[in-house]
């Protein structure tokens, strides 16, 4: 790895700290020395057993020793597991909010500017990825600061029963963060590669079940399955190789650990028989001192594995942060105004454009100057990929202006006066995006509740309800399961006449339709613009065309 | 419960070997590291009373000590192997649960197929898979090695130090124990499920956002909309808290029990000492025991917090796996599956308005207004669509055994989709080729002009066929469907999103690559190509 890219991902993770931890950081501090407190407290429990056994063994009586060492074990119990409690009400809490946070603000920003990244991958990123950043908010701090504390602690207390046995964890020490930084790396390559692994498996189950209609017409379906198992086996045989390497690197961590506990063990074992004479302060260990130690020696150990745990949690936060951090810096589409429901612009209608060009990502629209009054009908024409959904859009003020202005009803489009100008419009797209509700709430989604069989007669899509299931109450699901390309543009004219606007804008309203389908479309229109309503139609159909009262030129 | 245990079946089954192997090598972990606290907590006292005694000479040091280290090598590297032997296990049992689900998906009928597309439906069946992966690493494997583990414990202290110390550790762990994570469960089942029911709502809710974008704006809904997020992103908060302040008790009453089972096992062995019937060092096995045995109980902690999300999902995904019901395509042979062929023209339509028998070699373009059934129509003949009027050799489709259909009739879907992989993987859908017979399925279709300047046959497609234009992809999957040469090739709107050269190109090479077959078409547009020798119309 170059120096570059080295100090650009300690970068990274500086931002994402910045972003995640630094508005958390008190109550993460506060829980982990609460938690910190909670494990000062096994030395105390370990003492209280080391002194009854102890006593057991000068003769006392045992029962009566063991109550008074048990009070104070269970005293010790029921404070310890009562910090550990508070302190993870507090880093839930954190976390909690956290997500909370950063879900808010991808709601309240990503549908009002809109990026090139797909609906799929933001809500995944808002539903499922956000969560991820819990663990590592509730976990590695907290694990963080119970190794750079705890382990000393003990380390102390070791070396004030016997300095062989200080020695013997203090050998083990210095390795530990070694071994972490080991184990650190490869737990995270082991758990990113794992989670790649189950993703991009996850992704051919994907990939194969939405193509399975192909599949089973194909009467390939054996074949797909078993060319499945296959990649399958083979992706597995990978990640084991990877995983051998990195679980034996964890596995030499526990193995100090192990070892640690069992040198202590014999050490204590070898000295308490007077064959080992060296190591303790004095004359020797005592039976009490021996126990103390061989249970305090595994808590030596502990913060360290519980961080070798928590690193793959800090890694996959770190992931989503720059997951988010690559969303914000993403190019976006503003609009104008709030969305919010307005009262329609007063004045008579008039659209009038002068040198506007709108403003995309790579690529400038000029909209061709026009001026449409009300009652009146205009074509924009050109070739496809010219600008005309674009142009459409700016004027529905969806997207912003680089430069020139566009004047509704007398006044420029801003965002003081979008709201109320898209009060009086109505745009029909191209293609319909069914949201899981029933077809008469998508029909109103102002929620007027106005009879739509008078608009759906109109576009002539009074059968294509009556054929539906459950008629106005049926469900299309998001592909519009039931519903052909021409239906739905017949569906989306209704909504667009039902909505009682008195600007109609249609995005190549004909656009591969069969002619009888188009003939509707084109009828429906021209009874929208008999009954006083105003029309711009961006097409290159030419019977469209000829419907209309004029028609400009879009220019690439 | 019913469902999970069923998934967690068909799990195992996948390497019935390995995942027992696994779950003897988690037993293995666990036992010894009880052995290795009980052993050391047993060598200390008794080399204290030893060296008290002045016998330390006749003490066998060597034996408990070689144990000690003995069990020390042995837990990191049993553990290094149950890892290994558990991961190895669960993945093979995840791809071949995928298979299975792959397989069973195949067998649904032409509107099940087709909502399969769907984005919705898709993330729902795979965070349902990816739910229940945890059944094995984190439900069946500790939940075995704990309870085993516990009764052989049970045996060995009962033995070496006394039945009363040995029945303490069992019951408070596996009574008490089992009791917080009953309740444990108990709590979370409803707000797991429901986090998880909120959550598909939110993401269902942010992609119709997104992709509504322009209405919702227009119809001055979006602020709307927005709230309806944040009310939703509320109420998954107050869920995931539920499940946090029950997760957070169970722990709370874990550490306790842990404590508990400790100081009552050490207090029994009190009772044995005072009542001399065991020394020292064998009275204060039970508690480093206890202690040790915590580790078995804690790590069901999370598999059982997680159960109202894995029950939810194995009972949506579980009737699915199960269903041997033979539906529309008539997938298992039963009694009404046919190898034969019957008797009558290849292809006969009784149609409300349309009826007409079909012959080998005709090419029929089929036409009428939008929403009339040109595509159900077909459907039915793939016999993925029930219905009474279509005979194919005088029989209906659904009657026919899948393969002996599939060998008769192959179908083009109007929105046609391929998959990840190279040209080549994709053509092999078809089966066996020859790249010979491979390319000169790509040149009828217009096709491998444009491959050549590529990567050929290896040119490697993303998701969904991502790398090629709509127009390519369709060429390529109607290339798949002419290598299959059946008796009949349905092709629904084979010629949409294609210039008029390339059209014409592709009609004449499909009629060219199999001559003999009998060839459907429906087209929008261009039916009077004269390349067809039978014009139909199915009007309203």
């Amino acid at each position: 790895m170059s120096h570059d890219t080295e100090g650009a991902a300690r970068n990274d993770r500086q931002r994402a700290k910045d972003r995640i931890i630094t508005p958390v950081k008190r109550p993460l501090t506060v829980a982990g020395w609460l938690s910190v407190l909670a494990g000062a407290l096994w030395p105390i429990q370990a003492a209280a057993i080391a002194w009854a056994v102890s006593e057991w063994v000068d003769g006392a009586s045992a029962v009566q020793v063991a109550l008074t060492a048990a009070s104070v074990f269970l005293a010790c119990a029921l404070l310890r597991a009562l910090l550990e409690h508070r302190s993870g009400a507090l880093l839930f809490a954190a976390a909690n909010a956290t997500i909370r946070r950063e879900r808010a603000h991808l709601i309240d920003r990503e549908a009002r500017t809109r990026t090139s990244a797909g609906s799929a991958q933001i809500a995944a990123l808002l539903v499922q990825k956000l969560p991820l950043m819990q663990p590592w908010i509730t976990r590695y701090h907290v694990a963080m600061m119970r190794v750079s504390t705890l382990p000393f602690l003990y380390l102390l207390l070791a070396f004030s029963q016997s300095w062989a046995v200080g020695v013997t964890l203090l050998v083990a020490g210095p390795l530990i963060p070694v071994f972490m930084a080991l184990v650190g790396m490869a737990a995270e390559e082991a758990s990113k590669k794992q989670m790649q692994d189950i993703a991009s498996m996850n992704d051919m189950v994907m990939d194969r079940l939405s193509a399975m209609l192909d599949i089973r017409l194909l009467g390939a379906t054996d074949r797909a399955a078993q060319d499945f198992a296959t990649r399958a086996d083979s992706l597995r045989a990978r990640t084991m190789e990877v995983l051998k390497v990195a679980f034996l690197s964890s596995t030499v961590l526990e193995l100090f650990a192990a070892l640690g506990v069992a040198m202590v063990a014999v050490f204590v074992g070898f000295t308490l028989l007077g064959e080992i004479g060296f190591g303790a302060w004095g004359d020797g260990l005592t039976l009490g001192e021996g126990l103390f130690l061989l249970l305090i020696a595994p808590e030596f150990f502990q913060p360290l594995r519980d961080l070798s745990a928590a690193w793959h949690d800090r890694a996959a936060g770190y992931a989503v942060v720059a997951d988010l951090d690559a969303l914000d810096a993403a190019e976006r589409v503003a609009m104008l105004g709030q969305a919010a429901p307005s009262e329609p612009l007063s004045g008579p209608l008039a659209l009038c454009t002068e040198g506007a060009v709108v403003a995309l990502s790579g690529k400038d629209v000029r909209i061709p100057d026009f001026t449409l009054s009300e009652g009146q009908s205009l074509a924009l024409v050109g070739p496809s990929g010219v600008g005309k959904s674009t142009a459409l859009a700016a004027i529905a003020g969806l997207a912003p202006l680089r430069a020139g202005t566009i004047l509704v009803n007398g006044q420029p489009l801003t965002e003081e006066t979008a709201d109320a100008w898209r009060a009086g419009l109505s745009v029909v797209p191209q293609k319909p995006h069914f949201a899981d509700e029933t077809l008469a709430e998508w029909l109103d989604p102002k929620a007027i509740g106005t009879d739509p069989s008078a608009a759906l007669a109109m576009a002539g899509a009074s059968d294509i309800v009556r054929r539906l299931p459950e008629g106005l109450h049926s469900r299309l699901g998001e592909t519009g399961g039931g519903v052909s390309g021409g239906e739905a543009r017949r569906l989306l004219l209704a909504r667009a006449l039902l909505s009682g606007a008195s600007l109609l804008l249609a995005d190549e309203p004909t656009a591969d339709l069969d002619e009888a389908t188009a003939d509707t479309i084109i009828t429906a229109l021209l009874a929208f613009r008999a009954a006083g309503g105003t029309l711009l139609i961006a097409t290159h159909d030419p019977r469209l065309i000829a419907a209309m009262d004029t028609h400009v030129e879009v220019m690439a | 419960m019913r469902h999970i245990l069923q998934i967690a079946k068909l799990l195992v089954q996948a390497d019935r070997r390995a995942m027992g192997r696994g779950a003897l090598l988690s037993i293995a972990v666990l036992l010894m590291g009880v052995s290795l606290l009980g052993l050391s907590g047993w060598f200390i006292t008794a080399t204290g009373l030893a060296g008290l005694a002045g016998i330390g000479i006749a003490f066998d040091v060597f034996r408990p000590s070689a144990g000690v280290r003995f069990l020390a090598l042995g837990r990191a590297a049993a553990r290094y192997g149950e890892r290994l032997l558990t991961h190895d296990a669960t993945l093979r049992a995840l791809a071949a649960f995928r298979v299975d689900l792959l397989r069973s998906y195949a067998r649904s009928d032409a509107r099940a197929l087709a909502n399969l597309r769907s984005e919705g439906a898709l993330t729902r069946i795979i965070a349902d898979v990816d739910a229940l992966d945890g059944v094995i690493l984190r439900l069946v494997l500790p939940i075995v090695a704990a309870l085993v583990t516990h009764i052989l414990v049970f045996g060995v202290l009962s033995w070496l130090v006394g039945w009363s110390v040995a029945l303490i550790i069992l019951g408070l762990y596996l009574v008490a124990g089992g009791a917080i994570l009953l309740r444990l469960g108990h709590a979370t089942v409803a707000p797991s499920r429901r986090l998880e029911e909120v959550e598909q709502r939110l993401r269902r809710g942010a992609i119709d956002m997104i992709r509504d974008r322009d209405a919702l704006i227009l119809s001055a809904s979006l602020p709307r909309k927005e709230a309806g997020l944040h009310r939703l992103d509320q109420e998954a908060r107050a869920k995931a808290a539920d499940l946090d302040r029950a997760e957070r008790g169970a722990g709370f009453w874990m550490s306790l029990l842990v404590a508990a089972a400790a100081m009552a096992a050490f207090l029994a062995g009190a009772v044995l000492l005072d009542q001399g019937s065991i020394d020292a060092a064998s009275a204060v096995i039970g508690l480093f025991v206890a202690l040790a045995l915590a580790e078995a109980l804690l790590q069901l902690r999370r598999g059982v917090s997680d159960l109202g999300r894995v029950q939810s999902a194995a009972e949506r995904l579980a009737p699915q796996l199960q269903s041997v019901r033979p539906p529309a395509g008539g997938q298992t042979s039963d009694v009404a599956s046919c190898q034969t062929l019957g008797t009558g023209p290849l292809l006969s339509i009784h149609h409300p308005n349309l009826r007409a028998d079909f012959h080998a070699g005709e090419a029929v373009a089929l036409s009428g207004p939008s929403g009339v059934g040109k595509t159900m129509l077909l459907m039915e003949i793939a016999g993925l669509q029930p219905g009474t009027s279509v005979k194919v050799h005088g029989r209906p489709p659904v009657a026919y055994a899948e393969d002996s259909l599939r060998a008769m009739v192959s179908m083009l879907p109007q929105r046609c989709a391929l998959v990840a992989g190279t040209v080549r993987d994709n053509l092999s859908l078809s089966g066996s080729f020859s790249d010979a017979e491979l390319w000169q399925a790509l040149d009828q279709v217009a096709l491998a002009e444009d491959l050549r300047q590529r990567d050929g046959l290896d040119t490697t497609l993303g998701e969904g066929g991502a790398g090629l234009s709509g127009g390519q992809s369709k060429r390529l999957a109607i290339a798949r469907n002419i290598l299959i040469k059946s008796d009949i090739l349905l092709l629904d709107e084979p010629t949409e999103g294609l210039d008029a050269a390339t059209a014409e190109a592709v009609l004449h090479g499909v009629r060219a690559a199999v001559p003999e077959a009998l060839i459907i078409a429906v087209m929008h547009s261009g039916a009077q190509h004269p390349v067809f020798t039978r014009r139909v119309g199915l009007s309203r």
